[in-house]
C-alpha cells in the first residue's frame, strides 16, 4: 500500500508553517543561548516506516555535526486531534559541553546535571516549534515530559522499523546549528497515520480560508 | 487568578485541591499563588501561611539557581517546561509513603511539570507546578534494575559452586587468546578432574557428591592469583585460566593445585572422604589455531594423566 | 496609477498570506516571484517599486537580492518578510539595504504602520 501524497499546495502550505514556527523556535534558541542560530529549510514529506531512518540520517549526513551512528536522542509526545513524537538528535560533539554553551556558572552546573540540560534544551526546542506550529493551526498541544531515547547510538537503530507501530507517517524535520560554536541539532516529528489525514483536513481549510 | 463563580469553578477549586498531585502556583516574583492539600499536607505548610510567601523563603533548601533559571524560561518563552525523577529525584523534599516497605528511597521522587498561565492578552502571568509522586515507580525500577543484575550473574555462574560456568569460561578463553597474539603475552589453561568422582556419588551420594565439588572449587580459587580465572567445564571437570603465564608456570600453579586437593580429606555429612585430581596444562603457541585447539591440547594431557595413574599433573609438552 | 508591487517567496501560502495583509483599497499591481534571480528580472521589467522579500530561498536567497541592488545601485523600496526573527537577521537585512523587517506571517496592522510611516497611504 503506499500513501497518498500531499498535493503541491498542501506541502507548500505545511512547510510554511513549519518555517514560521522553526524561526520562532530559532528565536527562542537564540535567546536562552545568546547566539545567532542558522536555520536550515524544513523538510516536509510522508515516509514509511522502511525508510524513515534513510531519510533521516541523509539529512543528518549533509550538516556539520553530521555522524548518523553516534547520535544523543530525547523523546516526547505531543497530543490533541493531531498527535506524534518529537525527537531531538544531537550529535555527538553537540552535547558535549552544553552547560559551557549555556554559559552556566559553576554554582548552576552543581545544580544540575548534563542529562537535565540535555532534556531542557530538546524540550524548549520542540515546545517553540510545536507551539508555533499549534498557534497557525489555530490548536493548542499537550506535552508528556521528554525522556532520553539513547546515547550515542545509530539513526538507524532509533528509529528500527520494527518498533515503530505505524507503517506511513507524516515526517517534519528541522535543523539548527550554531554559527559560531560547533553545536547543531536536528529536530524531527513523527505523526502516524490517522495525523496524516488530520492535517490534510486543517491545511484544506487554511488554503481555502486564503 | 481567582475562580469567577458558577458551579463549574466551584467544582474545579474542589478537584485542584483535592487531587493527589502536587498544585502550586507562583507569580513572576516567585510569591506562592495557590497551594493545593497535597502540598500543604506534605510539606506541613497550611495554604494560609503559603500564599503570598517566597517560594524560596519557604523552602530554603531549593536549588535556587537551576529552579530560578527554569522558571524564567518558562516565564519567557511561554513553553511546558518537565523534571524527572531519573535526573532529578525530588523538587520538594517530602517523605515518602512508603515508611515501612522502602528503607533504601530516602524521600519522595517527584516528577514535576512546569505549565505557563496566561492572562487575556496572552503574557505569562504565573507559572503552574504539578508535583507528581513516583516514589513507586522509582522503587519498582530499582527493583527491576537488581534484578537483571542477578539474572546476568546467573547467567554466567554455576549454580552450585559460584564460580563462572562453561559458556562464561570459554568466552572468557576466547578473549584472552585473541589479547595473548595481540600483546604477545604467554598463556597458559589447566583442565583438571576430580579422580573417581563417580565413585564418590554411587558410595556417598550425590549430597556428600557436591559438598565435596563445592570443597575442591575453594581449594581451587584459594590458590590461584587475581587474574586467574576458574570455571566448571563439566559435570566434575574444571577449567583455569592464566594469562601471562607460560608453561612452566602453568605447571607450577597445576601442581600446588594438586595438592591442595589431596592434602587432606574433604569433611562431607557422609564423614571425611579422600580425593585427588588430575590436571593437563596447555601453554597457548603459533600452532595452537584457537581456544578449542588449546582446550583440546590441554584435555589429552589430562586423559594421559589419567592413563598414568591419576593424581598428577600432565603437560601438552610431555609427548602428547 | 498603480503602485508595481513584487511579492518575493518560494511559497505560494506565503505570498498569498502576505498579499491578504494589504491594506484594503491600496492601489497597487502585483507581481509574484517564486525566487531571488526571478524577482531581479521581474523588477529589471519595471514591476516593483516595492518588494516584499523573503530570506529563505533556493536560487538567490532574499540577502542575495538585497546586495545585488546594491551592487547594481537600484532604486527599491524593500521590506523584507521572515521567518527568522532573531535580531541579527533583521540587523542584516538593514544593514544591506531593507527598509523594514516584518515577521511571518504579515499582520495588516504592522504592515499599514510601516506604509504609513513612509507615505504609501
Amino acid at each position: 500500500m503506499s500513501f497518498q501524497d500531499y498535493t503541491p499546495d498542501q506541502e507548500d502550505a505545511l512547510q510554511e508553517v513549519v518555517n514560521i514556527a522553526m524561526g520562532q523556535a530559532g528565536s527562542a534558541l537564540a535567546h536562552i543561548l545568546d547566539s545567532y542560530v542558522a536555520l536550515s529549510v524544513p523538510r516536509v514529506r510522508i515516509v514509511s516506516a522502511q525508510d524513515v531512518a534513510d531519510a533521516v540520517a541523509e539529512m543528518i549526513s549533509g550538516t556539520r555535526e553530521g555522524d548518523p551512528e553516534q547520535m544523543t536522542a530525547v523523546r516526547q509526545a505531543f497530543f490533541n486531534n493531531l498527535r506524534g513524537e518529537s525527537i531531538v538528535l544531537f550529535g555527538a560533539g553537540g552535547c558535549d559541553d552544553l552547560a559551557d554553551l549555556l554559559g552556566h556558572d559553576q554554582a548552576l552546573a552543581q545544580e544540575e546535571t548534563n542529562e537535565e540540560l540535555l532534556l531542557d534544551v530538546a524540550n524548549i526546542l520542540s515546545g517553540a516549534v510545536l507551539n508555533g506550529i499549534a498557534q497557525q493551526l489555530e490548536t493548542d498541544f499537550a506535552y508528556s515530559a521528554p525522556t532520553l531515547m539513547a546515547r550515542g547510538g545509530s539513526v538507524q537503530d532509533l528509529l528500527n522499523p520494527e518498533m515503530l507501530g505505524w507503517e506511513y507517517a507524516l515526517l517534519v524535520e528541522v535543523n539548527f546549528s550554531l554559527e559560531a560554536r560547533g553545536f547543531s541539532c536536528h529536530l524531527v516529528l513523527l505523526m502516524p497515520e490517522t495525523s496524516i489525514d488530520l492535517m490534510r483536513e486543517v491545511l484544506d481549510r487554511m488554503l481555502e480560508a486564503l | 487568578m481567582s475562580g469567577d463563580g458558577g458551579p463549574d469553578s466551584e467544582l474545579l477549586e474542589v478537584i485542584v485541591d483535592r487531587v493527589n498531585v502536587g498544585v502550586l502556583v507562583v507569580d513572576e516574583r516567585f510569591a506562592v499563588a495557590r497551594w493545593n492539600r497535597f502540598m500543604a499536607m506534605h510539606s506541613g505548610i497550611a495554604p494560609l501561611e503559603a500564599l503570598g510567601r517566597d517560594l524560596f523563603e519557604l523552602f530554603p533548601d531549593l536549588p535556587r539557581r537551576w529552579l530560578t533559571q527554569k522558571l524564567r524560561s518558562v516565564f519567557l518563552l511561554g513553553n511546558y517546561a518537565f523534571t524527572s525523577w531519573e535526573q532529578r529525584p525530588y523538587l520538594f523534599r517530602f517523605p515518602h509513603n512508603r515508611p515501612a516497605t522502602a528503607a533504601s528511597v530516602d524521600c519522595m521522587r517527584q516528577d514535576c511539570t512546569f505549565i505557563p498561565i496566561r492572562d487575556a492578552t496572552d503574557r505569562v502571568t504565573h507559572v503552574c507546578i504539578t508535583v507528581t509522586d513516583v516514589t513507586d515507580a522509582c522503587i519498582y525500577q530499582m527493583q527491576l534494575l537488581d534484578a537483571m543484575r542477578r539474572l546476568e550473574e546467573m547467567s554466567v555462574r554455576d549454580a552450585l559452586t559460584g564460580i563462572f560456568n562453561r559458556g562464561h569460561i570459554e568466552a572468557r578463553l576466547r578473549d584472552e587468546v585473541a589479547r595473548s597474539r595481540r600483546h604477545g603475552d604467554p598463556l597458559s589453561v589447566i583442565l583438571l578432574d576430580v579422580d573417581d568422582f563417580k565413585r564418590v556419588n554411587d558410595r556417598h551420594g550425590h549430597k556428600a557428591g557436591d559438598t565435596v565439588l563445592r570443597e575442591v572449587v575453594r581449594r581451587i580459587t584459594g590458590n590461584l592469583r587475581q587474574h586467574d580465572v576458574c570455571g566448571r567445564y563439566g559435570g566434575e571437570e574444571f577449567t583455569v585460566v592464566l594469562p601471562g603465564t607460560d608453561l612452566p608456570s602453568a605447571r607450577v600453579v597445576a601442581e600446588r593445585l594438586r595438592r591442595a586437593v589431596a592434602c587432606q580429606a574433604v569433611e562431607t555429612s557422609a564423614g571425611p572422604i579422600k580425593l585427588s585430581i588430575t590436571l593437563g596444562v596447555a601453554q597457548l603457541d603459533p600452532d595452537t589455531i584457537d581456544h578449542e585447539m588449546l582446550l583440546d591440547r590441554a584435555d589429552r594431557a589430562l586423559y594421559q594423566g589419567k592413563r598414568a595413574g591419576r593424581d598428577r599433573v600432565m603437560t601438552a609438552a610431555d609427548g602428547c | 496609477m498603480a503602485l508595481p508591487v513584487l511579492v518575493v517567496d518560494d511559497s505560494s501560502m506565503s505570498r498569498k498570506l502576505t498579499i491578504r495583509a494589504f491594506p484594503e483599497g491600496w492601489d497597487v499591481d502585483i507581481t509574484q516571484a517564486a525566487n531571488g534571480r526571478e524577482a531581479l528580472e521581474r523588477f529589471e521589467q519595471g514591476r516593483g517599486h516595492v518588494m516584499f522579500l523573503d530570506l529563505t530561498m533556493p536560487d538567490m536567497d532574499g540577502f542575495g537580492v538585497l546586495s545585488e541592488i546594491r551592487r547594481r545601485g537600484l532604486d527599491c523600496f524593500v521590506i523584507v518578510v521572515s521567518a527568522d526573527i532573531q535580531p541579527k537577521a533583521e540587523e542584516r537585512s538593514r544593514d544591506l539595504g531593507a527598509m523594514a523587517f516584518l515577521r511571518k506571517p504579515v499582520q495588516a496592522a504592522e504592515l499599514r504602520a510601516v506604509l504609513t510611516e513612509y507615505g504609501f497611504l
